[in-house]
């Protein structure tokens, strides 16, 4: 039975090998160098979506709204208003209606002009979809808002809101009026349009007229990769030009590596601890405060973000041109921890658990490592991690103490989701009636110098306070090859808008 | 003729229950997910009787199944998009990767599975260590096997793609290097494992006296395989590979996720973690479907060559 078994088995090996090559041989597909700009991205099949007024998960589908709709205005990285649909945005004497200019040279992929309907239509669908978009236009009263012209628009706030231009900047992607379905992506007026691939696995290719003038890269091809080391890893191999979000270790790694560079968005992420001001021992401000002294913010930034990011000092949005500056800098003070800990009747030491996720790289490690730190002022933590598919849903905003997540975004937008007393998520239960009239009033000041300042005391309030343990704020890190150029460097939304970006060979 | 109708429905109906029931048993759903848990209850409970998620769970199964009889797959819960085209855009990729594999899988299983079932007949020893290295392989997860691979041929060795980015516009087929790595990491365990399953059928089909007395004729050898053995193995290994072709469909999302191949195994992960039912259900019928296909042949085959007792 030998030599059969020796027989079978080698031409079924054999079988295998040929099977095998016949998927593997096949010439390589022809790759137009230096006119496509390959740009993996984080996105999951799950969530891929035509629609640009719904949540948008996926940076992917955001990238691909952005190169193909246009905006009404977009942050710059510096955090200013960069107009881009609209020509002004000018306020009355009340600040409750805002008469919005359009340009008039924009146009869908189809030939119709974009006119104000369209405008209203789009920011109507947006206020509609206000559970899954965190509620981004519930500023405004859309059913009162009305076209003047084809290429003027009125709209109305529900009070007075100075701040319109930033809340337009956001995703007021405009779609042709009287869009219904979003099974095909509908006609843009962007610079790119959509000219092959999937949702997953788009090709774009430019539009010679668009009124913000023809960009520099011909075609770009956004890739959905959901897994950071497999996009690093495209980039490192030659198969892509851009990774974005890739970890810091990866970013660590490629330092040496003159193929490829870093290009860090500073900002763009940050993982603060949650602490619920109605619930014991966080009810009081002793303890809360003890907390805050007892962290060592160098050494979180050190060891989660790899020193990518910058030290924090509590301050929500520390990248936010509202952000207060000239706080002294909060350093770790052991003794006046425990010291507040003890006038609190916690002299014996505290027991407190802490839950934490794996949703974004760091925030388990995070966890564990602030449990240690708090530990000589005679805090024990006990962590828990929790699945991350409920994280959202059933520990965010619900536990007493955990770790949250920003991602870059400005204060107005913070405030709305989690500040103020009507906030849906406000997971530290910041319920100040006080704080809540203040806000108001900083909004109802047109003076923006004036504005400024009230929006920067409202800041420091919280980082005083509040139930917000801001250790550090992580840069967004993009891997991209050597030739590639102008990438976006703002924290949040900014960094979808790459049609300026470009090959330099 | 009954029994080749209704037995296959009858799975497919218990398989979709299941699939339903489990979904269901899971914490949070699709109107949370939708929400990022950032909207008031107020809204949530506006999205959720949106999505006509607040009707009892049979009578959402109905609808859902109803649909399906009408060749309707609905739409996803979380993006509102028409589920075939969700899949139609996932599918062929992973058909191909999955294609590629089973072509590696089925020499590979049927060569280790001889193996293994020759040395179960010759002696005990050699085929405590055969089974052993077979059952290893099979027990190596495809993450470890994946990443193995890639650190071999991509990383030392250079000649291949460590991550397989699907062409811009195309099949996958245009650049067929990417398909090698994800392929392997899922055939060989996948062979491994059928092989554990089939070895003990050509074990015993070896020790059936027709072949031994064949052996005893002084017959030759290869004519005895030919003969003898091989054809009161092809129900058997029918079976099994239709259940490993099964597996290699629902069980890419490994692979897919260490390889960046957009397929149908990453969509299926995501889907569970929205608690996308009609997604879910699809991915999984399509699985079921392509096991019960499987299988069906597998009888058909038993019953031509007339080895219905070899199972």
């Amino acid at each position: 039975m030998k030599r059969l078994r020796a027989g079978a088995g080698v031409s079924a090996l054999g079988l295998a090998v040929t099977a095998l090559s016949a998927c593997g041989s096949g010439d390589t597909a022809a790759r137009p160098a230096g006119k496509t700009l390959r740009y993996v991205t984080v996105g999951a099949a799950a969530a891929a979506t035509n629609d640009p007024h719904g949540g948008i998960p996926n940076q992917s589908d955001l990238v691909r709204f952005a190169l193909m709709y246009d905006v009404l205005a977009k942050p710059r990285a510096d955090g200013t208003t960069e107009l881009r649909l609209a020509t002004a945005i000018t306020p009355d004497d009340k600040l409750t209606t805002w008469t919005v200019k359009l340009r008039t040279d924009a146009a869908f992929s189809d030939g119709r002009p974009v006119r104000a309907a369209d405008v209203l239509f789009s920011l109507r669908r947006i206020h509609a979809k206000s559970a899954e978009n965190f509620g981004r236009f519930t500023m405004f009263d859309v059913a009162g808002s009305k076209v003047v012209d084809d290429h003027t628009l009125e709209l109305r706030t529900t009070a007075p809101y100075a701040e319109v231009p930033r809340a337009l900047e956001s995703i007021t992607f405009v779609v042709p009026e009287g869009t219904t379905s979003f099974d095909k992506a509908p006609a843009g007026s962007g610079p790119y349009a959509m000219a092959g691939g999937n949702l997953q696995n788009t090709v774009l290719e430019r539009k010679d007229k668009w009124w913000g003038g023809r960009p520099p890269t011909e075609r770009v091809e956004i890739r959905a990769v959901i897994d950071p080391q497999a996009r690093a890893q495209a980039v490192l191999s030659g198969q892509a030009d851009v990774a974005s979000s890739v970890n810091p270790a990866t970013a660590k790694q490629a330092r040496g590596n003159k193929a490829v560079k870093v290009v860090r968005r500073a900002g763009a992420v940050m993982y603060p601890f949650v602490m619920r001001l109605d619930r014991e021992p966080f009810d009081d401000p002793r303890v809360r405060e003890a907390i805050k002294l007892a962290t060592d913010r160098q050494e979180l930034l050190d060891k989660v973000f790899l020193g990518y990011g910058k030290v924090g000092d509590d301050l929500l949005t520390p990248n936010d041109p509202t952000s207060p500056t000239g706080i002294p800098p909060r350093t770790r003070d052991l003794s006046k921890a425990k010291e507040l800990l003890r006038q609190a009747g916690h002299g014996g030491g505290l027991n407190l658990t802490l839950a934490t996720t794996t949703s974004y790289p760091g925030m388990d490690t995070a966890a564990t490592l602030f449990a240690k730190q708090l530990e000589p002022s005679g805090i024990r933590v006990k962590v828990v991690n929790e699945p991350p598919d409920t994280y959202w849903t059933k520990v965010f905003a619900k536990r007493d103490f955990y770790t949250g997540y920003f991602g870059g975004i400005p204060f107005l937008d913070v405030t709305r989701v989690s500040l103020l007393s009507s906030a849906p998520t406000n997971e530290t239960a910041w319920k100040r009636p006080a704080w809540d009239k203040a806000y108001a009033e900083a909004l109802a000041t047109a003076d923006p110098g004036r504005r400024k300042a009230a929006l920067g005391e409202l800041q420091r309030q919280i980082r005083d306070e509040g139930g917000y343990v801001v250790w550090a704020t992580g840069d967004g890190l993009d891997l991209t090859s050597s030739r590639v150029a102008d990438l976006p460097t703002g924290p949040g939304f900014e960094s979808s808008f790459i049609e300026r970006t470009r090959l330099t060979s | 003729m009954t029994r080749l109708v209704l037995r296959p429905v009858a799975v497919l109906f218990l398989v979709s229950v299941a699939v339903f029931g489990a979904t269901e048993l899971l914490p949070s759903d699709a109107a949370q997910a939708r929400s990022g848990g950032r909207a008031s209850a107020a809204q949530e409970a506006a999205l959720r009787a949106g999505l006509g998620l607040d009707r009892p769970a049979w009578e959402r199964y109905a609808s859902w199944a109803g649909g399906l009889l009408r060749g309707d797959a609905g739409r996803s819960l979380v993006t509102e998009r028409p589920v075939s085209d969700i899949l139609a855009e996932r599918l062929p990729a992973t058909l191909v990767l999955a294609g590629c594999a089973l072509a590696v899988t089925v020499p590979l299983l049927l060569a280790l599975a001889w193996l293994a079932g020759t040395a179960a007949h010759r002696d005990s020893r050699a085929a405590g260590l055969t089974g052993g290295l077979i059952t290893g392989l099979a027990a190596v997860p495809q993450v470890v096997f994946a990443a193995v691979l890639a650190v071999l041929f991509a990383g030392l060795l250079r000649r291949l793609p460590p991550v397989s980015l699907l062409p811009a516009a195309g099949s996958p087929l245009a650049a067929p290097e990417i398909l090698v790595l994800p392929a392997l990491a899922l055939a060989v365990p996948a062979a491994a494992y059928g092989a554990v399953l089939l070895g003990g059928g050509v074990a015993d089909t070896l020790r059936r006296p027709h072949v031994t007395a064949a052996v005893a004729r002084g017959v030759p050898r290869l004519r005895v395989a030919v003969r003898h053995v091989l054809p009161h193995l092809a129900a058997p290994a029918a079976r099994v590979l239709a259940l490993v072709a099964g597996g290699l469909l629902a069980s890419t999302a490994v692979v897919e996720t260490v390889f960046g191949y957009g397929g149908l195994g990453e969509l299926l992960v995501g889907s569970i973690g929205t608690r996308d039912l009609p997604v879910v259900q699809a991915v999984a019928m399509l699985a079921a479907v392509t096991v019960l296909g499987g299988l069906l042949l597998a009888d058909a085959l038993a019953a031509a060559t007339g080895t219905e007792d070899a199972r």
